[in-house]
């Protein structure tokens, strides 16, 4: 067991960011184990609209005042939603790394075959603990 | 195995602990953005002990520091502080350092990372004089109180009237139960003090705890990280990015701390050259529209002709943007002009500013003065 909050509805990568299905598209942020390592997210840069994205690849960075952390799709597929409310407030990531500070929203374009890649919150949960967190 | 301040047991029980200059210190206890505004808005706390402390005592000691910086130094007053820099022979910087002047001699505030560097520096040149060199920085422990609030926070621990303390001078006084040497300095912009706890007897922290704890229910206790955004915002440089060996006083903007009729000093005849014509580059803050300036980003002109490098970068709680201290061509130094800054090869707007980067109106130490005429 971790001190993190790894919620049972979510799947996460190995780059600590969540996926979530919200009707057709994929729902992402990043983790509360994340959040709480950068501790302090004054910055968020993402993607606009339209954009292409590719799992396992930038696109775009989460930043304190100290750190930058690059942000990776768990999911190929095009930006659908950008969370607007991150650029006058970015603290909602650190506050609510699973609800309100949620990051973009994509239309996934190969759903089916990368899910399997992805891991459920047990795994999830083993890998920080593979981290000794 | 990492060295610890004096006030180890309280940092690991609250702070996120990095390794900073050889050191177990505290990044931050609550967040970064909280303790910097803690401190411009009431008062904040920092563990300083790693800095270096070094007494240079003996008949010569006035004519050993004349001779080992740029700045008139018999003739300040006795009771001053002053910031200035020891240099090498090309006119660089090996350090930049406080000093504090007092009736027995001379107390030097150094970098922790230059430490072994800066000793060695002092005692190469002593031969000739009749001087006492001691490294005390491991029988002391340094807090730094620093932000508007700081008089009130800290007086409860002293019968010394702080307010009778002006800017850059000290006074030797009783912190808690510790003897004590108060200076009103610091590395933040703020009004404040840096407060040296002489320990007596063996090796006890509980003096130097008991005072940091009594100034944790006043004020917030702040890390490294909030220690580095402040002086950022204040324009304050720091050693090994903003100024080293290959930085001169003239283009890193510290021209003032030279006493232009003063000879005789290490690198003297070096800055005398340097300032026969004006340097070839300047430093300066640049403030982005947009994203955060981070160490190493190169600094372009509007065709993308590079023009310079951001040496700091942070991003400023209060003005809520990114901010860099930089070194830019003369030709482009000017307050006012535009660059482009890039922040991972992506060109971004920005602004050149003399620092600090706040209005001093609203925050840094000037405006408390103002307050309490």
């Amino acid at each position: 067991m971790t001190d993190f909050d790894v919620p049972d509805s979510l799947m996460y990568t190995r780059e600590h960011e969540w996926a979530l299905l919200v009707g057709d598209a994929v729902r992402i942020g990043i983790t509360d184990y994340a959040a709480k390592t950068l501790n302090d997210v004054v910055y968020v840069s993402l993607p606009p609209i339209g954009r292409t994205v590719e799992r396992s690849v930038t696109f775009g960075s989460i930043e304190s005042i100290k750190a930058v952390s690059e942000l990776y799709s768990p999911y190929s597929g095009t930006v659908s939603k950008v969370n607007s409310e991150l650029a006058s407030h970015p603290e909602l990531v650190n506050a609510s790394p699973y609800r309100q500070g949620w990051l973009m929203e994509i239309i996934a374009s190969n759903l089916e075959d990368e899910r399997a890649g992805l891991l459920s919150p047990t795994e999830y949960e083993g890998f920080l603990s593979s981290l000794g967190k | 195995m990492l060295k610890r301040t004096p006030l180890y047991e309280y940092h690991i029980q609250h702070g996120k602990m990095i390794e900073f200059a050889g050191y177990d210190m505290p990044a931050w206890f609550t967040s970064i953005s909280d303790e910097h505004l803690a401190v411009r808005n009431g008062a904040g706390i920092f563990d300083v002990s790693h800095m270096g402390r070094v007494n240079v005592s003996g008949r010569q000691s006035g004519a050993f520091i004349e001779s080992l910086v740029p700045t008139s130094t018999t003739s300040q007053p006795p009771g001053k502080s002053f910031y200035t820099l020891m240099l090498n022979s090309g006119g660089g910087i090996i350090d930049d350092l406080i000093i504090i002047k007092r009736p027995e001699g001379y107390l030097l505030v150094i970098n922790a990372a230059n430490r072994t560097k800066d000793l060695e520096h002092i005692l190469s040149h002593s031969s000739d004089f009749d001087v006492a060199v001691e490294d005390i920085t491991d029988s002391t422990t340094m807090i730094a109180v620093q932000g508007p609030s700081a008089v009130r926070a800290l007086q409860p621990l002293t019968t010394t009237a702080l307010s009778e303390i002006k800017k850059f001078m000290h006074a030797d006084s009783v912190v808690g139960s510790a003897r004590a040497t108060i200076t009103r300095t610091g590395y933040t912009g703020e009004d404040g003090f840096e407060v040296i706890l002489h320990r007596s007897g063996i090796d006890d922290n509980s003096a130097a705890l008991s005072v940091w704890g009594d100034l944790a229910e006043r004020t917030k206790p702040c890390g490294l990280g909030a220690r580095d955004s402040l002086r950022i915002e204040s324009g304050l440089p720091l050693y090994g990015n903003d100024i080293d060996e290959t930085t001169n006083p003239v283009e890193a903007d510290l021209q003032w701390v030279i006493s232009r009729e003063k000879k005789g000093y290490v690198g003297a005849e070096s800055v005398t050259r340097e300032m026969t014509s004006p340097p070839r580059r300047l430093r300066r803050g640049v403030v982005l529209d947009d994203k955060i300036p981070r160490q190493g980003f190169a600094i372009t002109n509007a065709t993308g002709d590079r023009i310079g490098e951001v040496t700091s970068g942070s991003f400023s709680p209060i003005l809520k943007k990114g901010i860099a201290m930089a070194y830019l061509d003369l030709p482009f130094a000017q307050v006012g002009q535009l660059v482009k800054v890039l922040v991972r090869n992506s060109p971004t707007d920005g602004k050149v500013v003399k620092p600090p980067f706040y209005d001093q109106r609203l925050y840094g130490w000037k405006r408390t003065a103002q307050q309490n005429i």
